[in-house]
């Protein structure tokens, strides 16, 4: 059998295509970005090196001036993973606590609450730009309160945060399972316990389940920043192509509509980075709280 | 043995009810719009059921006006092919990569990891290169579909099939059976929950798909996506249609979650780590 499976044709067979064609599509494009992005423009005879500026594009993305604007749209990036982080995790924690922790019609909600995740981004962006046009400034009239000039998605002071709300909204559904599944997959004992020994609600939550949950969060964390770096479908489908708020908007406005090829490769590379650097930071701060903890726990068991 | 208030029950009932009302509405407010006229849409009856139910906006947004049938079938030509792609490259590579024995598979297979870290994005200007000359046909989407989902697939299948024993492999071959047969007869059928589970959710992946679609897609070939996108500016004066195409878009994903709602939360749990 062992012939079999190491004959080097048959492996050939089964690996190459797919890693070939991989390559071709996902790898190969990946370097030649990188490549455009220390060009000035992108030579007509490939291989031609006049056109080589190296970090130029860089720099020029964060030189400050008035018509750049994409240290603006990572800040507003920024601004996305903070909402994310401590409004959307929070709450989608909350309400998977609440099911977690048994409440009557417990796998309706999850269910229910699941819903928005499998919808296409772009109808949901589609439905809050309606909302945002009809139903909401009703409902802002007949409490009395202002409706910002020019409407929700005009108003340069609002419009980015009535654009966050939608993808806000969708995605609470999907932090909500996954710290439902981890929750639930805490060894019943541990639970009965802590609860044998006092704790309840909000103690239980903090010193208990939360804690024991922490490789999920860290899912979900990374699932967040990525998100937030990534985020494109719902604001240009919201906003319409009038904006640059965002570095996938910005990124893709410069390529498709500016023709600034090397310019937005830059922009993607940079984007690639910021998820890799977010990446490598998440997992430093978890493993190292999570060496401090074992620390603690060898020095307590010693004593 | 926990002490339960009645009071906080409520409040936690209210709380969740809240939620499922905040979950729900858009999707209400769809169905109902698609089946009101514009007057209704603005102003006269915003949220009520309509007054009148104006099936013809269904008529009007798959026919006529819409063309919401162009679109759906050719999302759906394009989703069925990725996922035929993503299973059999899948699962061949899974099967190389993680079963047969060579020096180096454990690289490869992190390279293609490591694939998934990297987003659309990186790629965008340099895939237009290789597929704008197929924007008039499906393999425009299709090719970079597939190559960008291989990595989930071949992720889900690996923690499946590292629980199939090599005695399985070891009986078919005492038995006689060649490489090919045990790969596809034996080992697959044991594999299938393992496929199912990576096409769910490499189905809503491309089912919801904007930013390849919008940009290598002639007006032959435009998927739901790009194509409700681009109804919602030239049905200005005609909500109603919209809504229909609205409703028409989301009924597959939605029928498939109603269906197998436990096996569609599994897929999208198993694929989190994809970012």
């Amino acid at each position: 059998m062992k012939r079999v499976l190491s004959n080097k044709w048959n492996i050939m067979v089964f690996v190459l295509p797919t890693v070939l064609f991989f390559t071709y599509i996902v790898i190969f494009p990946i370097f030649k970005t990188l490549w455009y992005s220390l060009l000035n423009e992108i030579p007509a005879k490939v291989g031609d090196q006049s056109h080589v500026v190296w970090l130029d594009n860089f720099i020029k993305m964060f030189t400050p001036g008035r018509r750049n604007s994409f240290p603006g749209a990572v800040g507003n990036s920024l601004l996305y993973a903070v909402l994310s982080i401590f409004v959307q995790l929070p709450f989608s924690m909350f309400i998977a606590l609440l099911l977690a922790n048994g409440v009557k019609g417990e796998s309706f909600y999850r269910n229910v609450f699941f819903i928005p995740v499998v919808i296409s981004s772009v109808v949901v962006s589609l439905l809050w730009g309606r909302l945002y046009k009809s139903l909401l400034p009703q409902m802002f009239e007949s409490f009395g309160w202002t409706i910002p000039k020019n409407g929700f998605l005009g108003n340069e002071t609002t419009k980015i945060w009535f654009s966050f709300l939608p993808s806000l909204w969708q995605y609470v559904g999907y932090h909500m399972l996954l710290m439902y599944g981890a929750l639930k997959s805490i060894p019943d004992d541990i639970i009965e316990a802590a609860t044998v020994d006092g704790a309840s609600g909000a103690k239980l939550a903090f010193r208990i389940q939360i804690p024991m949950i922490k490789p999920m969060l860290k899912v979900c964390l990374s699932f967040s920043l990525i998100g937030s770096f990534k985020l494109f479908d719902t604001p240009w489908v919201l906003l319409e192509r009038s904006n640059m708020d965002l570095p996938a908007l910005s990124m893709y406005v410069e390529m498709f509509s500016n023709h600034k090829y090397s310019y937005a490769s830059a922009q993607a590379i940079f984007i690639v980075l910021e998820c890799l650097v977010f990446t490598v930071l998440l997992n430093i701060v978890f493993k190292d709280r999570d060496e401090r903890r074992l620390a603690r726990g060898k020095g307590a068991a010693r004593a | 043995m926990k002490k339960k208030s009645v009071a906080g029950t409520i409040l936690k009932q209210l709380f969740l009810i809240l939620w499922v009302f905040l979950c729900l509405f858009p999707l209400y407010w769809m169905v109902t719009m698609s089946l009101k006229d514009t007057n209704e849409i603005f102003g006269t009856n915003m949220v009520g059921l309509p007054t009148q139910w104006l099936w013809g906006n269904y008529a009007n947004a798959w026919g006529s006006g819409g063309r919401v049938s162009n679109y759906m079938l050719n999302s759906v030509i394009d989703t069925f092919a990725t996922l035929i792609g993503t299973s059999f490259l899948g699962y061949m590579s899974a099967y190389g990569l993680l079963r047969m024995r060579w020096r180096g598979q454990k690289a490869v297979f992190t390279y293609i990891l490591m694939g998934m870290m990297i987003p659309m994005h990186a790629a965008l200007y340099p895939l237009t290169e290789i597929l704008m000359s197929l924007t008039k046909t499906h393999w425009a989407l299709i090719i970079p579909y597939v190559a960008f989902n291989i990595p989930i697939t071949i992720l889900i299948l690996s923690g499946f099939i590292a629980n199939i024993p090599y005695e399985m492999e070891e009986a078919a071959c005492i038995d006689g059976s060649g490489i090919y047969r045990t790969a596809f007869t034996i080992i697959l059928p044991m594999m299938v929950p393992a496929l199912i589970t990576a096409a769910i959710f490499v189905f809503l992946q491309v089912w919801n798909e904007l930013l390849l679609a919008s940009l290598f897609t002639t007006d032959s070939v435009r998927t739901l996506t790009v194509g409700i996108k681009q109804m919602s500016g030239q049905y200005q004066t005609d909500y109603g249609s919209m809504g229909a195409g609205l409703v028409i878009a989301t009924l597959p994903t939605l029928i498939l979650y109603m269906c197998m709602s436990g096996q569609v939360q599994k897929s999208l749990i198993a694929g989190a780590v994809k970012g």
